[in-house]
């Protein structure tokens, strides 16, 4: 039963959403394993009005930008309903932000009034607070910390407001009336993978938008659990997108994921790839573990999965097609593929039965359905999730379009895609060298579908652009077109492939262009690496830095106290290569340029922050500029070398 | 309407392996259980009391009606009435599992009905099967091959006790390595299959035509009583007003029963002239319930998947916001069938 709210802008959907759900949970917060605070839609709905008011009281004007700087709890959700209902604009940003962003951010979006989590945040704040001229009030959410001087705990701000409502105060039912569907709901900084923060201005309607084409339906009687970012725009979406259909979100945390997926028992959740590639990792060591018998059995269940999910694919038309499909293929196969799926079914209902299910039990059972997002997700992982039965809808979107462009749904699950465009998106293909248009363009076969080239995007979730930066606006928005900077391409049954980021492409000195990405996400598939990026802008080759797995190396009997004593140990480096020479094989699409003649393992990981943002994607110019001396190494001539 | 066989059904090896069958599968649902399951019996004594009703009470009456609604000769006839005493199995749990019914509801009712079918079966097999040992005594004179042919009670308890012991050695298993007793349940499930294909495939190679001149009625008879105790435990269980999860439970344990026993009581207690008739009737019926309840599964899963999404919810806000919590679901919002079902969502869950 889906019971989507329609609303003409945030605030608007908060005060219907506590019209409709009234009691029922909106937001869980964990106190123990199997102790849960809720809080009801109404509940929210008014501690939220009581802040508007009181934000409007202490000063805050009717579409100022409002600092949000805190990670995923209910004060956040709290503090957004109140900028939201006083009709002013979000700026978030995560606990982990550096100094030189929070000045950046707070100067930049001209902020006076902004919220912190706790008192970490309070102290930087107020160490910073000489570079921050225009910051008037600081609000403090964390009800444990001791408020410091001159900050404000967010109790009060409430208070004030309540005791305006008590009043008789209506201003934050005027300020809701004023709010225009053209109005910034929030101003994202992304430190994206390069250069300085840019602020994304995102409207209401943008959001509004997203609402009605998010392809999942969830009810009352979904609960999703949440670990991602909330000030990522994607976590954020969904989080507005349960409010929209009563779902209750359960905040959860990396440390006690585990445990809470049983609990919690989730229908629904959306998470980054890293998330998948770690469940799916412990998975597999489970089954590593189990005693032979077990193994068997899932290594049967498996193949089973495999083969009757392929089928399924293959008879609706949901299989891979980066070239055209001729019909007589189709034709041919499709009796191959009925008798398979006939022969099939009942060993596959068994072992799916007694075999799969256990293993989705380890994901808390009831999921109908994850989404990925904020990253690729690599195939294998993508496959696995498939073939046992958790379906994964990758999607694909951007802060700037904030963010769904595309996403697969139930009926069109095209493993290796990331979906069809949602509903009113227009998506182009265009060459990256020429700028011609590839797809669509009927001058080209088959409207230009199969062709590789930078993906362009227009539609009603695209921003109104970088806020105070008309310069790089301009050169990415183009009469509604926002170029995305992302390679892509069309299949031929109508769904989006991304091939890279345009901007990440290592051109080696022989003029090979590769994109490091897909490579790298095959490399991080090895139980022994962790993390690793390519290297080679203008070399010759292409080389690697990796940062190695300490635990697996210890499994192998090789007394490593640290990273450090790993990265100059001849063993070590022996199995690393020994792995790379087994997942870079030309049958699995590694061309011969792309090969990794040298690498060098790192003796300490990244880290989210420093080279890893906080979907854990790699800032490549922070790497390159830290290992500077590492990546000229790896490209020093072998004569050189041994000298030194 | 005889089925005539040029052979013997089974050969030797045949029922040795049908014999190793048993075992395995009966220590693997002895791993599936534990002492505590038993002791829930008595916690949820009404949803097994209905179940036991049903499966004691309208199953063999289903199994005699149809015997003789479809005029089946004495040996089939026998079998048929047989495997409506049944207790229950194991495979209904897992079934039960996918339906979205109560799963310790049916793993309750397993273990009862496989205790109360010690004395209730040797009772309701001489009670409904008496007109048909007369035609077989009357045969058996007039073939001059014997003096009287009676229901072999003593066997039958006996068969019965012996089926019991690897289920207790698997609960045993379960009491001292779980991670040991999961795999022997798998295992068993899966040789289960294994070994009914293998009958079914040797079947067909030593008499490639059983299936053409098997009559039609004991095609419908061996489908129908699964079909029909599945009909009739869900619309018993309905009528006394039980919620749609034991329903599904119920009807469920109704149909499936116990295959595997039915096949030791058969192999030990009988035999010719009517003993491959009944193992053929066994066969036929292990193949079908399997056919028959993976699509009333299916049917259940589908057409109970609001229910269970509901009650699931409450069941975890239960967990996690205490035992006292109570959804406000928006008016409207439950279908009349489970809004005033205490354990839907108005008030706490009572089932655990």
């Amino acid at each position: 039963m889906e019971s989507r709210i329609i609303a003409s802008n945030l605030a608007d959907l908060y005060k219907k959403a506590a019209d409709k759900y009234e009691t029922l949970p909106a937001f869980a917060t964990r106190k123990t394993a199997l102790e849960w605070n809720p809080v009801s839609f109404r509940e929210l709905f008014e501690m939220g009005q009581d802040l508007a008011a009181g934000l409007i009281e202490i000063g805050v004007d009717a579409r100022e930008h409002v600092g949000l700087f805190s990670d995923n709890r209910l004060e956040w959700m709290l503090a957004e309903y109140g900028i939201q209902l006083s009709g002013a604009v979000n700026v978030p940003r995560g606990r982990d932000v550096t100094d030189d962003e929070l000045v950046y951010i707070i100067n930049h979006a001209g902020i006076r009034v902004a919220f912190v989590e706790n008192s970490e945040l309070q102290k930087k704040i107020l160490r910073l607070r000489p570079d921050l001229p225009g910051l008037q009030e600081i609000i403090l959410l964390d009800e444990k910390t001791k408020p410091a001087e001159g900050v404000r705990p967010l109790k009060e701000i409430t208070a004030i407001g309540a005791w305006q409502r008590k009043k008789g105060d209506k201003s934050v039912e005027e300020r809701m009336n004023q709010i225009r569907p053209d109005d910034l709901f929030t101003l994202i900084y992304t430190s994206g993978t390069t250069g300085r923060p840019k602020g994304v201005m995102l409207t209401h309607s943008n959001m509004m938008s997203q609402m009605s084409v998010i392809p999942i339906d969830l009810s009352c009687t979904d609960r999703v659990l949440s670990i991602l970012p909330i000030w990522h725009i994607f976590e954020r979406v969904f989080e507005v997108y349960t409010i929209c259909c009563g779902s209750c979100t359960y905040y959860t945390s990396p440390r006690t994921l585990g445990e809470d997926l049983k609990n919690v028992e989730p229908t629904f959740m959306g998470s980054a790839p890293r998330l998948w590639e770690s469940l799916h990792q412990r998975i597999l060591e489970n089954v590593r573990a189990a005693h032979p018998v077990r193994r068997a059995l899932f290594h049967i269940a498996y193949f089973l999965g495999h083969y009757y999910k392929e089928s399924i694919f293959f008879l609706n038309n949901n299989h891979l097609q980066i070239k055209r499909y001729p019909f007589w293929k189709r034709l041919f196969f499709t009796p191959f593929h009925l008798l398979r799926l006939l022969i099939l079914v009942p060993w596959y209902g068994f072992f799916n039965v007694a075999v799969l299910e256990t293993i989705r039990q380890s994901a808390g059972g009831n999921l109908k359905a994850t989404v990925s997002g904020g990253g690729a997700l690599p195939m294998e992982i993508d496959k696995f999730f498939n073939y046992i039965g958790i379906p994964v809808l990758e999607g694909y979107g951007l802060t700037e379009t904030s963010p769904v462009l595309a996403a697969r749904t139930h009926e069109i699950l095209v493993t290796g895609t990331v979906g069809p465009p949602v509903p009113d998106t227009e998506i182009r293909i265009v060459d990256i060298e020429s700028g011609k248009i590839l797809y669509p363009d009927p001058e080209h076969p088959h409207n230009g579908r199969g062709l590789r080239g930078e993906i362009w995007a227009k539609g009603p979730q695209v921003m109104k652009g970088y806020y105070r930066e008309p310069e790089i606006t301009r050169s990415v928005l183009n009469d509604g077109w926002f170029r995305t900077g992302d390679l892509g391409m069309i299949t031929f049954n109508d769904c989006i492939k991304i091939l890279g980021r345009s901007k990440s492409t290592i051109v080696l000195s022989n003029g090979e262009n590769l994109e490091p990405e897909p490579l790298e996400m095959q490399l991080r598939q090895s139980r022994y690496i962790d993390n690793c990026m390519l290297v080679g802008q203008d070399q010759k080759y292409v080389g690697a830095l990796i940062v190695p797995k300490l635990d697996a190396f210890r499994e192998e009997n090789i007394p490593a106290e640290s990273l450090k004593d790993l990265s100059d140990d001849v063993r070590a480096k022996k199995i690393i290569r020994q792995e790379i020479k087994n997942l870079m094989t030309a049958t699995s699409g590694v061309k011969q340029f792309e090969q990794i003649r040298e690498f060098r393992l790192l003796s300490e990981p990244f880290r989210i922050g420093d080279e890893l943002t906080n979907l854990f994607k790699l800032k490549r110019h922070v790497v390159e500029k830290k290992y500077e001396r590492t990546i000229r190494d790896i490209f020093l001539p072998k004569e050189v070398k041994t000298r030194s | 309407m005889e089925l005539e066989l040029k052979t013997q059904l089974l050969y030797p090896i045949d029922q040795t392996l049908l014999g190793v069958m048993i075992l395995i599968i009966m220590f693997g649902m002895g791993a599936s259980l534990t002492v505590d399951d038993f002791k829930a019996v008595a916690r949820r004594s009404r949803g097994v009391l209905i179940g036991f009703l049903s499966q004691f009470g309208v199953m063999p009456l289903v199994a005699l009606s149809l015997a003789l609604l479809l005029d089946l000769s004495p040996g089939f006839a026998i079998a048929l009435i047989l495997i409506g005493c049944l207790p229950g199995g194991t495979t209904s749990n897992m079934f039960t599992y996918f339906a979205r019914g109560s799963v310790a509801l049916s793993i309750s009712m397993t273990t009862a009905s496989t205790i109360v079918a010690l004395f209730m079966m040797p009772i309701l097999l001489s009670l409904y099967t008496q007109g048909f040992t007369q035609q077989i005594t009357d045969m058996m004179i007039a073939a001059d091959t014997g003096t009287e042919f009676v229901i072999p009670t003593l066997n039958i308890i006996t068969s019965l006790v012996l089926v019991l012991v690897p289920v207790a050695m698997g609960m045993t298993l379960r009491r001292f390595s779980p991670g040991w007793a999961k795999t022997a349940e798998d295992t068993a499930g899966f040789m289960a299959i294994i070994v009914i294909l293998f009958l079914l495939g040797t079947l067909f190679v030593r008499h490639g035509d059983i299936l053409v001149r098997t009559p039609w009625q004991l095609y419908v008879g061996t489908i129908g009583v699964g079909l029909i105790g599945f009909f009739f435990g869900y619309w018993m269980s309905r009528l006394f007003g039980v919620q749609p999860l034991f329903q599904r439970a119920i009807s469920l344990e109704t149909g499936i029963q116990n295959g595997p026993v039915s096949f030791a009581i058969i192999l030990l207690s009988f035999s010719e002239p009517i003993q491959s008739q009944m193992i053929w009737v066994a066969i036929l019926y292990s193949a079908f319930i399997v056919m028959t309840s993976s699509f009333i599964t299916l049917w259940m899963r589908k057409r109970g998947r609001f229910d269970y999404e509901v009650y699931r919810n409450t069941l975890v806000h239960n967990r996690l916001f205490g035992e006292n919590y109570v959804t406000g679901y928006p008016a409207g919002f439950l279908p009349a069938r489970i809004a005033h079902d205490p354990s839907q969502g108005s008030s706490p869950s009572q089932i655990r």
